[in-house]
């Protein structure tokens, strides 16, 4: 791992860590809010931005996470409601992966929709065949506290998994996916496990933090937790901030779910009105987000030299 | 006798009710340099997709080094020592000349390391085509010719046994043309490959090749020395049309 991303992701952490301290209750929410998106959009660009198979899956990997934490938070040690959460939301992207990740393009996309919405509807049934009821209260949860800590780990993983794929020859492997499928294969690459492990890797930390923040909300319901909104705004913010960088959607997170709590509240239309027009403006004009802005001047300079 | 580095029997590609490639066979030996010429719509990218794994053929068999391969994916053959290039240069046009390189070595290359030394790192490779000065340069800024290059330094940066190269002279001036089919010359006679040249540009082809494959329709029209395929009647009616044979000095 290069020493300035660790020193970086480092600090970072540190900072987030300090805030329960310096802030008060609303604000530390908030900055619970950012760091469940710090680690949505940076897992989604870490598979959708280098394969360009773009997923709007991650509210079905973040709703499974969230169920898999309220049938067991009362029963089981905290680490191991996460840890089940990636796993069933990972062993479920790892098997719809098998049966649509041959689909590129729009056809994904539509597809990991519809399998957001199946699950919801397939949780919501099996609740009211099983449970005998759609929602659930939780009383034995942890600390907000505890809330905090768990989703500011999820996110600093998901940051150092990015980094350290990035720098693999897995990485190196999604991003020869994302340029040219076929021709990555010729050269070697065992594509279709590579997608499935990338897509199982990436809906984990969307499973984690789904487990993390089910507790928080005390009453979940398959609508709440499958909420389309949560993939819509993970994509937006990743495609944003510049789905190939790994900065890109770090900062785009931070300032939209700000941006999303405050303008969200008051101007409701207006922000969501907002969202559409720049992400239109962003597929259009900035194939690389806003991060592309600042790398294609750092990228131009030597590369003219060596020409 | 030797194992061929390559064999092909009986393949047979379907798309929908068109039969693309019916029953063609081909052996290759290493060291060897064959061409597949043949009209627009004989089969021959098609045949090249069977042979890489691309497509997988409704019949026939496919053996590399001996080894069936049969309806393996294309990574299979890659990691079998089978590269490719194609019509229309397949390059990562984001990546740097070198990076392009480095990522066929990184997978099919790495596993192959055992058994080909030769060219083994993406300066050498780069050094053999004569691409050494753009190592840095992003791909989407070289110019088409020396992309063509590159497709094939990706291709040898697997380290393959057979390169399968598809009209990589396409597009090309006459000067530039002679230049790459000495490259390929060296590509079988400094790294000891088995090379199956597809070309729209015969006359050239043919000056290069010890062994040609006729194409027409999806079948085998005629295989053999390159001088006795040009003299072929058949060869000439299926390239020009009833009568040219005879017409032909």
């Amino acid at each position: 791992m290069p020493r300035r991303a660790l020193a970086a992701v480092a600090g970072g952490a540190a900072i987030a860590a300090a805030l329960p301290w310096l802030l008060d209750d609303f604000l530390v929410s908030l900055a619970l809010s950012c760091l469940m998106y710090v680690a949505l959009a940076t897992s989604w660009a870490m598979f959708s931005g280098a394969t360009r198979y773009v997923s709007l899956g991650t509210s079905a990997f973040f709703g499974l996470g969230a169920y898999v934490s309220a049938w067991t938070v009362a029963a089981a040690p905290w680490p191991v409601v996460i840890a089940g959460g990636a796993l069933v939301a990972a062993a479920f992207a790892g098997l719809a992966g098998l049966a649509i990740l041959h689909l590129r393009g729009t056809y994904f996309a539509v597809l990991t929709f519809g399998m957001s919405e199946l699950t919801r509807h397939a949780v919501t049934y099996g609740e009211k065949q099983y449970a005998g009821t759609v929602g659930r209260v939780l009383t034995v949860v942890p600390s907000n506290r505890t809330v905090y800590f768990t989703v500011l780990v999820i996110a600093v993983a998901a940051v150092i998994a990015a980094v350290v794929v990035r720098g693999s020859r897995f990485g190196l492997a999604l991003i020869g996916i994302g340029a040219d499928e076929q021709r990555a294969q010729t050269l070697g690459v065992p594509t279709r496990w590579v997608k499935v492990a990338g897509f199982a890797l990436s809906a984990a930390f969307a499973g984690a933090a789904g487990a993390a923040m089910a507790v928080r909300w005390t009453y979940i319901d398959p609508t709440a937790v499958f909420n389309p909104f949560i993939g819509l705004q993970t994509v937006l913010i990743a495609i944003v901030g510049g789905p190939l960088s790994l900065t890109g959607p770090l900062l785009a997170a931070l300032v939209f779910s700000l941006l999303a709590e405050f303008l969200r509240l008051q101007f409701p239309y207006a922000y969501l009105i907002a969202l559409g027009l720049l992400l239109i403006v962003a597929v259009l004009y900035l194939p690389h987000g806003l991060a592309g802005l600042w790398q294609h001047r750092a990228r131009v300079g030597p590369a003219a030299e060596a020409r | 006798m030797t194992t061929p580095a390559l064999a092909a029997r009986g393949i047979v590609v379907r798309f929908g009710g068109l039969t693309a490639v019916d029953g063609v066979d081909l052996e290759i030996e290493d060291r060897t340099l064959v061409g597949i010429i043949g009209p627009n719509g004989a089969g021959k990218t098609t045949f090249f997709n069977a042979l890489s794994g691309l497509v997988t053929p409704a019949s026939g068999r496919l053996f590399v080094g001996g080894a069936d391969l049969t309806r393996k994916p294309a990574h299979v053959f890659a990691r079998a020592g089978i590269a490719r290039t194609f019509q229309t240069p397949r390059v990562f046009a984001d990546m740097t000349v070198a990076e392009s390189v480095r990522f066929g070595l990184e997978f099919a290359g790495r596993r192959r390391r055992a058994e080909r030394a030769s060219l083994g790192d993406a300066p050498a490779i780069l050094d053999f085509l004569g691409l050494a000065e753009s190592a840095a340069v992003p791909v989407r800024a070289v110019t088409p010719a020396r992309q063509r290059l590159l497709e094939i330094g990706m291709a040898l940066a697997t380290r393959p046994r057979v390169l399968l190269l598809d009209e990589v002279a396409a597009g090309l001036t006459q000067a530039e043309v002679e230049s790459v089919a000495r490259l390929i010359r060296r590509c079988r006679d400094e790294l000891g490959l088995a090379v199956v040249w597809i070309e729209h540009a015969v006359a050239v082809l043919l000056d290069a090749v010890e062994r040609v494959l006729v194409l027409h329709q999806g079948r085998k029209l005629a295989e053999g020395a390159p001088s006795a395929v040009a003299r072929d009647p058949h060869v000439i009616e299926a390239y020009l049309g009833d009568g040219a044979a005879e017409a032909r000095p």
